[in-house]
């Protein structure tokens, strides 16, 4: 593998994601055991399973911000090694939205300064290198999202929607294959969700991004995924829509209680 | 009170010129680092090391080494040792800096109480004597804030995206661990060069009070930075002017002028009065 070279991007047919008999313990507990699968480019991939169920460890994992215990991740054809790593430009591939986004408020930061934190290399440079460029990058992205008036505003004085939008121009200011979403909308209300998704399937459209993101919002899952990953500490299932949210594997994922109760309330 | 023209005539003394460019150099390097400090929540680690280094300071007397040769390497050896326990055990940082320091402290005191002789130079450990400022201290302070600038300049977007969200910053491939145990050490020896000029008592304010001041002013994270920085320099040359003027020791001068600054950004009079 070129290190100074790293091959990119993969090859139609190959993974952009690739997870082996994935093991990750939280203490003396399992909080993933043997989860394997592969994501080729253009898929929109959707974790889903209850609380506790290692969805986010999954991601945390594959990202390298949690250690395994045993198992393969493979981003864009390159191994993530023991401690973590993985080369620089595979990384600039790759964004992440960690459930929540909980910032300290008092933190002077603006809109555009974090917008372009998602655009900067993040090595050793000096803070006025490629000014130009980046501010030119960091409009662009913000008048994409529509959110170009917001740029001198503190992230502080931000509308749970409107962060939501900063964020996914944050993924957009430089080209990405791989999005990872940890419950991305979480904390908005329904139209501030529907209005979230229907952006994030326009840049998906626009960009050609792989998604994978967990969810609790099975309606959601089956209206825009393609791929439904069922986990429970283990993976339980994994297809399309229309298999993987089938009764029997939801009730193996969530109980029966769950697909009783869901029945009930569609059937209201 | 002195009339105006002696207090600056004051500044015609060597040791007088030495205790003000070291406070501006220690005001702007602790301005510099203080506004991370701060939206990082260790304001405290400043303190603790502060009373921490007369640990390190008695075991020097004990051995009878100078303060000043003692107390750079054991702030590293803090600072090692805290981001490592901070990295070990689950505890909260103020909770675990409490402990270190608490410890410190203590067992300094029983040290420097079994020696006798060293009893008259407690209270420059204490308040520190920025007049006592050599020509050597001078060059050290003026490479840490060489050093400092280097490694904040260069290293700017990691820094602000560790201080935002430190899992997204790990996703993007950052050495969390490295960057943290080298900020921590830069901060160890600032507060170890400042703490003779200032105390032990009075050294978290240089870190502290410009950061909280320009928080306040700042219209975006880069001149919160910068702003930082000018006021601990600002506040260093006022504080010994004023010292020089009310023949007030030095140390608390600076300190009280930091108030000054910070109790003006925090109410709107630096704005209103288009200082800023």
């Amino acid at each position: 593998m070129g290190r100074n070279h790293p091959h990119i991007p993969p090859l139609p047919s190959e993974p952009i994601l690739s997870v082996e008999q994935l093991t990750v313990r939280r203490g003396q507990q399992a909080a993933l055991q043997d989860v394997s699968f592969d994501l080729v480019p253009g898929t929109d991939a959707a974790i889903i399973g209850p609380n506790g169920a290692g969805k986010s460890t999954l991601v945390q994992s594959i990202l390298g911000i949690l250690p395994r215990e045993s198992g393969a991740v493979t981003l864009l054809g390159h191994r993530l090694n023991a401690k973590g790593q993985l080369p620089g430009e595979v990384r600039q591939q790759v964004a992440y939205l960690p459930q929540n986004f909980l910032v300290d408020r008092r933190i002077p930061l603006t809109v555009k300064e974090l917008v372009a934190l998602g655009w900067d290399k993040l090595g050793l440079q000096l803070p006025w290198a490629k000014a130009k460029a980046r501010q030119r990058a960091v409009q662009q992205a913000l008048e994409r999202v529509e959110a170009g008036h917001l740029g001198r505003k503190f992230i502080s004085a931000l509308s749970g929607g409107e962060t939501k939008r900063v964020l996914l121009a944050y993924c957009l200011v430089r080209s990405r294959q791989l999005l990872i979403l940890d419950e991305a909308p979480a904390g908005l209300d329904v139209r501030g969700e529907a209005d979230f998704y229907q952006l994030l399937y326009e840049l998906k459209a626009e960009q050609g991004w792989t998604i994978l993101q967990i969810s609790h919002d099975l309606d959601m899952v089956r209206k825009h995924c393609d791929r439904v990953i069922c986990l429970n500490r283990r993976l339980m299932c994994q297809g399309v829509p229309e298999t993987a949210l089938a009764p029997e594997n939801l009730s193996a994922t969530y109980g029966s209680e769950f697909v009783r109760y869901r029945h009930n309330r569609h059937a209201c | 009170m002195q009339d105006l023209s002696t207090a600056l005539a004051l500044f015609q003394y060597p040791f007088m010129q030495r205790a003000l460019i070291g406070g501006v150099l220690t005001g702007l390097t602790g301005g510099l680092l203080g506004s991370f400090t701060v939206v990082r929540q260790l304001s405290f680690f400043s303190d603790a090391l502060g009373h921490s280094a007369l640990l390190g300071i008695s075991i020097g007397i004990v051995c009878g080494l100078s303060p000043s040769v003692v107390v750079l390497p054991f702030a590293l050896l803090f600072a090692i040792g805290v981001t490592y326990l901070l990295e070990k055990t689950d505890l909260w940082t103020d909770a675990l800096l409490n402990i270190v320091y608490s410890a410190s402290l203590a067992i300094a005191v029983i040290i420097l109480s079994s020696e006798g002789s060293y009893q008259g130079g407690i209270s420059n450990l204490l308040f520190g004597d920025i007049l006592a400022l050599q020509t050597t201290d001078l060059w050290v302070s003026a490479v840490l804030l060489l050093g400092c600038s280097a490694f904040i300049g260069l290293t700017l977007r990691t820094q602000m995206l560790l201080t935002l969200h430190e899992p997204l910053a790990i996703a993007r491939g950052v050495n969390v661990y490295a960057h943290r145990m080298a900020f921590m050490v830069l901060l160890s020896l600032v507060v170890a060069t400042a703490i003779k000029a200032i105390g032990v008592l009075l050294v978290g304010a240089f870190v502290v009070i410009p950061a909280c001041a320009a928080r306040s002013l700042s219209r975006n994270f880069s001149s919160y930075i910068l702003l930082s920085a000018m006021l601990g320099a600002l506040s260093a040359a006022a504080g010994s002017f004023c010292s020089a003027l009310f023949n007030v020791p030095s140390g608390p001068s600076i300190v009280v002028t930091q108030l000054i600054l910070f109790l003006a950004a925090s109410t709107g009079l630096l704005r209103r009065t288009r200082l800023v």
